[in-house]
Formats: C-alpha cells, sequence, structure tokens
C-alpha cells in the first residue's frame, strides 16, 4: 500500500532499520528472561548480561559512565521523571523552574502540571530563530530556582540551542540543568563531559530504533526522586520490568548512526530549503537557516493552510507534518511557530518535512516539485490570498 | 460496483476533503463517490485532488450554494 510513498515525518517516528530488528529477535523468542543476577538461572543473567551492555553502549556515546544512564518508555516518560524528580527532590530548596516556551510537550505539559500544584515556571522568550538567549536566562534565575530545562534542539523548526553556555551559567548559579534530546541525539554531538548538564532526555525512536524505548541521563549525585512506585529496576530509579529487546534495538540504533549519514542528511536538508524559497514565492524558512538539525526542514506558505499542503501532498503520496494541530480539529497553532514571533497565519501554514536514513535526494527533489504544484494549486483557491 | 454518498454541508476545509479521502480508500476500483458540500474552496479542491490520483471526475454540480461532485475510482 505504501510502496512509493516518500515518508518526510520522521521526527515523529523513524522506520525500524532491519539491522536493529535482527539484534532485537532473539530477545523475544530465545532470550526473553527477566534479567536476574549472577546467583540466577542462565537465561536471566544473559538477558542481564545484554541490558548492562546495551546501557554501557549507549552511555558511552554520551561520555557518561553506565552507571548514569538509565532506560525508560521514552522520552515522554523520561522528561516528566525529569522535571517531576528534581522537584520532588528540591522542594525544600525551592520550587521555581525555568523552561522555554517552545518546549515539546513533554516538557512543557509536565512543567504546567508543576505548575498547577504550586511550583512557579518562567517560560522563556525565544529569538526569531528560537534560540534562548543565556543573558535572559540569567536573569530569570532566583535563589528558589531549582531548574532549568531547555531542549537541546527543537522538534518543529530544528533550532539547536547553546545548552554548552546554558549548561555553565546553570552550574555557577547551582541550579539543576535537565535538556531534552530527542530531536538531536546522534545527530549533533552531546558529550557530558564536556557539556555540564545534569539530565538528558532520549528516545529511540526517531534514530530508527524501536518505539516504546528511551533514557534518562543522570548526572552521579543529581537530586532525583523515584516517581513511580514497585519494583527496584533500573538502580532504583524506575520501576517495572526491563524492556531487553528495546534496550538491544536502542543501542544497535545509536551505534549505526554515523557523521557521514548526518552530512548526507544536511546536505538533502539545505537542498530543499534552496529549492523551495526559490522557486515557491512567499515561503519563510522557520528555525535558524544553518544552526538546525540535519534532518530538519520547516516552512512556511503563505496563504495557504498548513493541513491542505498535508493532505494534498499526502495525495500524491508524500507524508510531512503540520505544526497546528488541525488535524485534531482542535485548530491550535503551532505554539513554536507563535513563540519565534509568528502570527496565526504564519503558525497554520508551516509545514515540517524531516528526513531519515532511508531519505533520498531523488524523493527530496520529488518533494520540492510536489510542493511547488500543490502550493501554487491551493493559492488559486485561497480565500487567504 | 456500489454508489457511496457524503454529506459535508456545513463542513469547511479540511473535512470535505478528508471525508473524501476516507470514502476513496474504501471504495473498490470502478465505484462511483458522490459528496456533498457548500464550502466554496472544497469545491475546487476536490478536483484538484481527483486529478492529482488519476481518478474520473464525472460530474460537479451547484445549486443555491451547495454543490455536488462525482467521482469514480
Amino acid at each position: 500500500m505504501f510502496e512509493d510513498y516518500i515518508y518526510l515525518d520522521n521526527a515523529s517516528m523513524t522506520r525500524l532499520d532491519e539491522r536493529v530488528f535482527e539484534k532485537m529477535k532473539p530477545y523475544f523468542f530465545d532470550i526473553y528472561a527477566i534479567p536476574t543476577s549472577e546467583s540466577g538461572y542462565s537465561m536471566g543473567v544473559e538477558a542481564k548480561e545484554t541490558l548492562e551492555k546495551s546501557r554501557e553502549n549507549i552511555a558511552q556515546f554520551l561520555g557518561a559512565e553506565a552507571s548514569e544512564f538509565i532506560f525508560t518508555s521514552g522520552f515522554n516518560e523520561s522528561s516528566n521523571m525529569a522535571l517531576k524528580g528534581v522537584v520532588e527532590a528540591l522542594k525544600r530548596k525551592g520550587s521555581h523552574i525555568i523552561l522555554s516556551k517552545i518546549e515539546d510537550y513533554s516538557v512543557l505539559n509536565t512543567a504546567k502540571a508543576l505548575e498547577k500544584e504550586g511550583c512557579q515556571v518562567t517560560y522563556l522568550e525565544v529569538d526569531p530563530w528560537g534560540q534562548v538567549d543565556p543573558e535572559v536566562l540569567k536573569d530569570s534565575i532566583t535563589s528558589k530556582t531549582i531548574l532549568v530545562s531547555i531542549q537541546h534542539a527543537n522538534q518543529e523548526i530544528g533550532t539547536i540551542q547553546n545548552i554548552k553556555a546554558i549548561g555553565e551559567l546553570c552550574q555557577e548559579k547551582e541550579v539543576i540543568f535537565h535538556t531534552d534530546a530527542t530531536h538531536s541525539f546522534t545527530r549533533i554531538p552531546l558529550d557530558v563531559k564536556k557539556i555540564p548538564v545534569d539530565l538528558v532526555t532520549l528516545s529511540a525512536h526517531n534514530i530508527h530504533g524501536p518505539s516504546g524505548i528511551g533514557g534518562l541521563y543522570i548526572r552521579k549525585g543529581t537530586p532525583l526522586k523515584k516517581w513511580m512506585d514497585g519494583g527496584f529496576q533500573e538502580f532504583n530509579r524506575r520501576a517495572g520490568l526491563e524492556n531487553i529487546p528495546g534496550a538491544v534495538g536502542f543501542a544497535k540504533a545509536v551505534d549505526l548512526v554515523t557523521v557521514e549519514e548526518n552530512q548526507t542528511l544536511k546536505k538533502m536538508r539545505d537542498h530543499l530549503i534552496d529549492r523551495i524559497l526559490s522557486e515557491v514565492p512567499q515561503s519563510i524558512l522557520n528555525g535558524h537557516k544553518t544552526n538546525r538539525t540535519p534532518q530538519n526542514v520547516n516552512i512556511t506558505f503563505e496563504f495557504v493552510e498548513g493541513e491542505s499542503i498535508t493532505l494534498h501532498l499526502d495525495i500524491r503520496g508524500f507524508a510531512v507534518s503540520t505544526g497546528s494541530a488541525c488535524f485534531s480539529r482542535s485548530l491550535d497553532p503551532s505554539h513554536v511557530i507563535l513563540g519565534i514571533g509568528g502570527d496565526h497565519e504564519r503558525a497554520h501554514g508551516s509545514v515540517r518535512f524531516t528526513f531519515s536514513r532511508f531519505t533520498t535526494m531523488d524523493d527530496v527533489n520529488r518533494a520540492a516539485d510536489a510542493v511547488a504544484t500543490v502550493v501554487e494549486n491551493l493559492r488559486k483557491i485561497s480565500p487567504l490570498g | 460496483m456500489s454508489e457511496q454518498k457524503i454529506d459535508v454541508t456545513g463542513e469547511t476545509c479540511p473535512v470535505p476533503l478528508v471525508e473524501a479521502r476516507k470514502a476513496l480508500k474504501k471504495a473498490s476500483p470502478g465505484d462511483v463517490i458522490e459528496i456533498t458540500g457548500s464550502h466554496p474552496a472544497s469545491k475546487k479542491e476536490i478536483p484538484m485532488a481527483v486529478e492529482a490520483l488519476g481518478l474520473e471526475l464525472v460530474d460537479v454540480k451547484e445549486k443555491d450554494g451547495v454543490w455536488t461532485i462525482t467521482i469514480r475510482k
């Protein structure tokens, strides 16, 4: 059904790499026991060794110790755990947290939930490209601030934050720093030995790993209250049976990403940006031109609704997404485009194209051709024009 | 061969096209789909989609602001 379909919504979900699946397979059918201690039965011992090896590989990629990385069910859980865990652990010190206005919902809505429970939350403004100014952050930190959560890269517009400067500032002010690296992990270097970050949210789903597995880096000594009761898994930080196939798949997915692959993604990104901006009049690039993830393109087409473009591209065999939530029929504009100073029309007209290992330059060219035709056709009938 | 009738009168973009796409997905080759609506842009947008899909636009009628588009899959 989707043989000729060109999928350009890889920020939402990527196709599993066959090599990842092959690596996972034995842990569904042959080694399916729960991890046990060395004195337990052999299959459990094997499962435990596999889990720890997977943990070690991912931690190593981050420049961390294996004991500083735990597996979770994905980025949403990781960010919930980070924000709620720190707030609970440091409630005697203060209850002020700071985040950017353009965080993903996993951080934004966690902060809103904490706000209802009495936390004070500062939502930092960003510049027109989506960047947080560390000086503005500095002015927002008070004696009651316990946590700063600023994403590494944005989910919609791909803009990369200066997390080194932000981390150094937090370190100086003795404030815990969490970053959501869901959309940058393996695509943009992040070494926790060089960047003073305390908590990092990760996920496997957008690097050709399985869905339902993610992780949280927790720097040694970071105050974090356990927020899920039950067993004592993951260094007693997370209750629940370990997802061994998921952990194996996540580690393999990390292992498969190469510098060359990221360079190819960047070439395709710049090619699509150049083609659309030069061939489609009144199109605006959202996010920073160069300081963005290599797989992300986000463009607003004036006088056309993003969801109309998405639908017409789907009919022509292309999957892209719109920042606005119109498909849910809530008609909410993208909070990211509004956050970078766009008006409602710009927010409703934004379309996101995100690439993966399986995207080719031919796909990108075909998408550029289709976008030009669809936008031209829709503008002829647009009531906004 | 069967005939499907969809009424999206009063609905605006993107609902008429979403409903048309849903009906086309369910239909078998040769089936006829008749969509009735009132949103002016959809009257132009649905034929555009029909052309892109390589399907047959059988008829487009309009009376008192209500249009009916007939498509054969």
